[in-house]
């Protein structure tokens, strides 16, 4: 028989009465790219973390190469030839990519950094792994992309022979997708292992070899990735059949209801952050903006609910100018918005779900009467949103905080869809959202729009673009690059207009 | 290695840590006590009687009046994530006009008194409100600005009380004395209206944080600033809201102790007691919220009251006391730091 890369028996992981990791056994061969699916809450983070020495299990052990472990930190784990890309890169962002990449383990020359030396490993390096980039560019800015092959480059360094790739593709456009999917194919070629945390199933279709699937913290499914579907893998992950297409009529858009007119928003110095941005959503129409993060759209929308002020340009919602207005005012005049960051913008963590339901409904009646909350209102509203959007918390009284991803995000999504709101503007709605949530999510962005509002609908998801808008736009550094209607649009065409070649083609 | 099993131990404590806290404060400052060659158990029931005996309580419920409204000026904007560190300089302000005001005006003793309370929370509140305005408009932190606008609002009031306003008859660095009838009612000892004064607006203050739309606005801000401003709270008029009530309330204390116990202005006497601190200290022990900061805040006045008398009747300093309520404040700080790093 031959030995395991990476073997963990009975992994029990317990956070106070949640247990997070059930006597989880993980087996993974030497040189396979190797999927841990699951939807969020499942234990894939729980898990990752106490394979790369992040978190000590409660029970259960780890074998690398046959041998038991016990690692008490990451360092551990790196000295034993383990590589983790976390979701969030861990890179210093004023210094340049060789020195984040040498960052503790420099080569010396007495009690100096031998630089050359340093900078002559690095390039060595990324050219044998064909991760190309520059030595000496500065990581703050370098694109996503690129940033994360200097986290892998980061792990290659410290002579990782299994790396754990963390949701890796969120953050890409399709082609940079594809160029990782060739370098992980390149480092399993060459007898590393891989394992690859992910949503996302045609990824896992993709460039995996086998597949285990997590849910409520137990292993549900081990799978050969050649041998199964992408329905059997979802079926594995939720317990129930999920469609994976959207079903939706035609839009027969109406009157305009949100108008951006050359919108501008300035940086300090330099290419204006929303460069003159005119942009129109009418009722029951979703359009969709695509773009890699970071190229405005996160400036525009929140010019559009009115958490920044505009250098340049109007807005309109229902044809009321609301440029001047704050977003009390807008939210009044019909602007629902559902945030990129849940976390830190949409949600109060350590505040209860009846509080955190209630925001923005709490000033009039039914949950307030000349400035006094009626609690009783509060609850009893926080309650039956819960039970209508299917959120899984043990009551209205407990802290959002607690709820996994998806959870989360339906709190948030319940709030902003029951103000019925003309405009709903919805950023990375299922960003790190498990894919019975996101069914559901779309399914309720749909369903919106059919009741007569207007969606605009901004995410880095190409298939989210494609499978809910009537209208796509494309942002790239800061404009508007190209307005398609859905059926001229294809994943290639977006991909190219993403990477901000000009839509002659298109 | 050893911290981990540590920080285990301090968990499971968690449950009653302000009492855990204060059992650990007892028994390190009762070793403090025993190695100095007292008995602890005489100094702390020399504390326990000097606070609490019937006879007693008045001192240290008079002492409770200006710490716990202290403790509300602190609280309230903690409860929002703000804070207010120029409580001395409000306080000072309230004290200054509630001295001029009866010294100036005529009028009936009651409405004088009136209109010296009202004069010296508003001015109190503007000059509070002041730091909120410089931080939403200029960006100044109001960590920084409450502070420092303390210092000129102590030197000026100090400047005044010893030149044109000092008192010719005594000379010394103080105004004359608010006439009789603008002073404030005595209840019974050293007690005067003042302490209603200050219970009535701690029920308000708790009454607003739970119950009202402000006072949800408030909780929300406190727990996460960006999610309050998303939900469309006008945060830069709630900043100025919230600062302007914080300083309103120390400049009543200011008022009370000037038309309740010293009857004028005295250079530097507000300032001594350090009410501002160990109020900021009570509201920082419960995280800002009323309830919880006005028992921290009754607690510390009996702790002081009870070291004087445990100064009296023992050989034991005064200090002590002060040693405690140290020692409660670090404790829970090493806890809540803990359950940072614990996540």
């Amino acid at each position: 028989m031959t030995v395991l890369e990476l073997e963990a028996t009975g992994i029990v992981k317990r956070y106070g009465g949640l247990l997070a990791n059930d006597r989880v056994d993980l087996f993974v061969e030497r040189g396979e790219i190797h999927a841990i699916m699951g939807e969020n809450g499942a234990g894939k983070s729980t898990l990752m973390s106490i394979l790369y020495g992040l978190q000590r299990p409660d029970e259960g052990c780890v074998r690398l190469r046959g041998e038991e472990v016990h690692f008490r930190s990451a360092l551990d784990a790196i000295a034993r030839g383990m590589g983790m890309v976390h979701q969030a890169f861990k890179l210093f962002n004023s210094l340049s990519v060789w020195e984040n990449i040498v960052y503790g383990a420099e080569p010396r020359r007495g009690a100096v950094i031998d630089r050359r030396a340093a900078r002559r490993n690095v390039a060595n390096l990324a050219e044998r792994h064909r991760l190309a980039v520059d030595p000496d560019a500065i990581v703050g800015k370098l694109s996503v992309g690129v940033r994360q092959r200097v986290e892998v480059l980061k792990a290659l360094y410290r002579e990782a022979q299994i790396l754990i790739l963390d949701e890796p593709t969120a953050v890409l456009t399709p082609q940079e997708r594809d160029g990782l999917f060739g370098v992980i194919r390149h480092l399993a070629a060459e007898g590393r292992t891989v394992l690859f945390v992910t949503h996302k199933l045609h990824e896992v279709m993709a460039v995996t070899d086998r597949v285990t699937v997590l849910r409520d913290g137990r292993v549900v499914e081990r799978m050969k990735t050649g041998e199964t579907t992408a329905r059997e893998i979802v079926r594995a992950m939720t317990g129930r059949s999920v469609s994976l297409k959207i079903e939706k009529a035609s839009a027969q858009p109406g009157a305009p209801l949100l108008e951006a007119i050359d919108v501008t928003i300035a940086s300090l110095g330099g290419r204006p952050l929303v460069d003159k941005v005119t942009l129109k959503v009418r009722a029951q129409e979703i359009v969709g903006i695509a773009g890699v993060a970071g190229n405005g759209q996160s400036e525009l929308v929140e010019a559009l609910v009115g958490l920044r002020a505009l250098d340049g340009g109007r807005v309109l919602v229902g044809g009321v100018d609301v440029t001047g207005a704050d977003v009390a005012a807008r939210r009044e005049a019909g602007v629902a918005y559902i945030p990129e960051d849940r976390a830190t913008v949409g949600a109060a963590l350590g505040a209860s779900a009846t509080d955190n339901l209630a925001m923005g409904f709490h000033r009039r009646p039914p949950l307030a009467h000349g400035g006094l909350i009626d609690a009783a209102a509060m609850a009893s509203r926080a309650r039956a949103l819960i039970v209508k959007f299917g959120v899984k918390i043990a009551s209205e009284r407990a802290p959002v905080g607690s709820l996994s991803g998806g959870n989360l995000q339906k709190v948030v999504v319940a709030r902003e869809l029951s103000h019925e709101a003309l405009v709903l503007v919805a950023e990375q709605p299922t960003r790190g959202v498990d894919v019975g949530a996101t069914e559901f999510i779309h399914n309720q962005l749909v369903a919106e729009r059919d009741a007569g509002r207007a969606v605009l609908l901004v995410s880095a998801e190409l298939n989210e673009i494609l499978a809910l808008s009537d209208r796509i736009l494309v942002m790239y550094e800061g404009r508007i690059l190209a307005d398609v209607p859905r059926e001229q649009a294809n994943e290639e065409t977006l991909g190219l207009l993403m990477a901000g070649r000009a839509p002659e083609a298109a | 290695m050893s911290a981990a099993p540590q920080a285990g131990v301090l968990r499971r404590l968690r449950p009653p840590s302000g009492a855990i806290a204060i059992l650990f404060a007892a028994i390190v400052g009762g070793a403090l006590v025993f190695a100095s060659g007292e008995n602890p158990a005489e100094a702390y029931a020399q504390i326990l009687v000097g606070a609490l005996a019937w006879d007693n309580l008045p001192n240290t419920l008079n002492w409770a009046t200006p710490l716990v409204g202290m403790t509300l000026v602190a609280s309230i904007p903690l409860r929002a994530g703000m804070i207010n560190l120029g409580g001395d300089g409000q306080m000072v302000i309230g004290g200054l006009v509630a001295a001029i005001i009866p010294i100036y005006l005529p009028g009936p003793g009651p409405m004088v008194a009136t209109a010296a309370l009202l004069g010296a929370a508003v001015a109190a509140g503007l000059y509070a409100a002041l730091a909120a305005w410089g931080e939403t408009r200029h960006g100044i932190p109001m960590l920084i600005s409450s502070l420092m606008l303390s210092y000129p609002a102590v030197g000026i009031a100090s400047s005044i009380v010893r030149f044109p306003m000092r008192d010719t008859t005594t000379g010394l660095p103080q105004t004359a004395l608010v006439p009789e009838g603008a002073r404030l009612m005595t209840l019974s000892g050293p007690l005067n209206v003042g302490l209603i004064l200050i219970g009535a607006i701690a029920l308000l203050v708790l009454f607003i944080d739970r119950r009202t739309v402000a006072g949800f606005e408030l909780r929300m801000r406190g727990t996460n600033v960006r999610f309050a401003g998303y939900g469309g709270v006008r945060l830069d008029a709630q900043a100025m809201r919230v600062m302007f009530s914080s300083g309103t309330i120390a400049g009543l204390v200011g008022a009370i102790i000037v038309l309740g116990s010293q009857f004028r202005f005295i250079d530097d006497a507000l300032l001594t007691p350090a009410y501002t601190w160990s109020g900021l200290m009570a509201a920082l022990l419960a995280n800002g919220e009323p309830a919880g900061a006005i028992l921290a805040g009754l607690f510390f006045a009996a702790l002081q009251t009870g070291g004087f008398a445990m100064q009296r009747e023992t050989s034991v300093p005064r200090v002590l006391t002060m040693v405690l309520q140290s020692i409660v404040i670090l404790f829970l700080a090493i806890r809540h730091g803990v359950e940072k790093v614990r996540g």
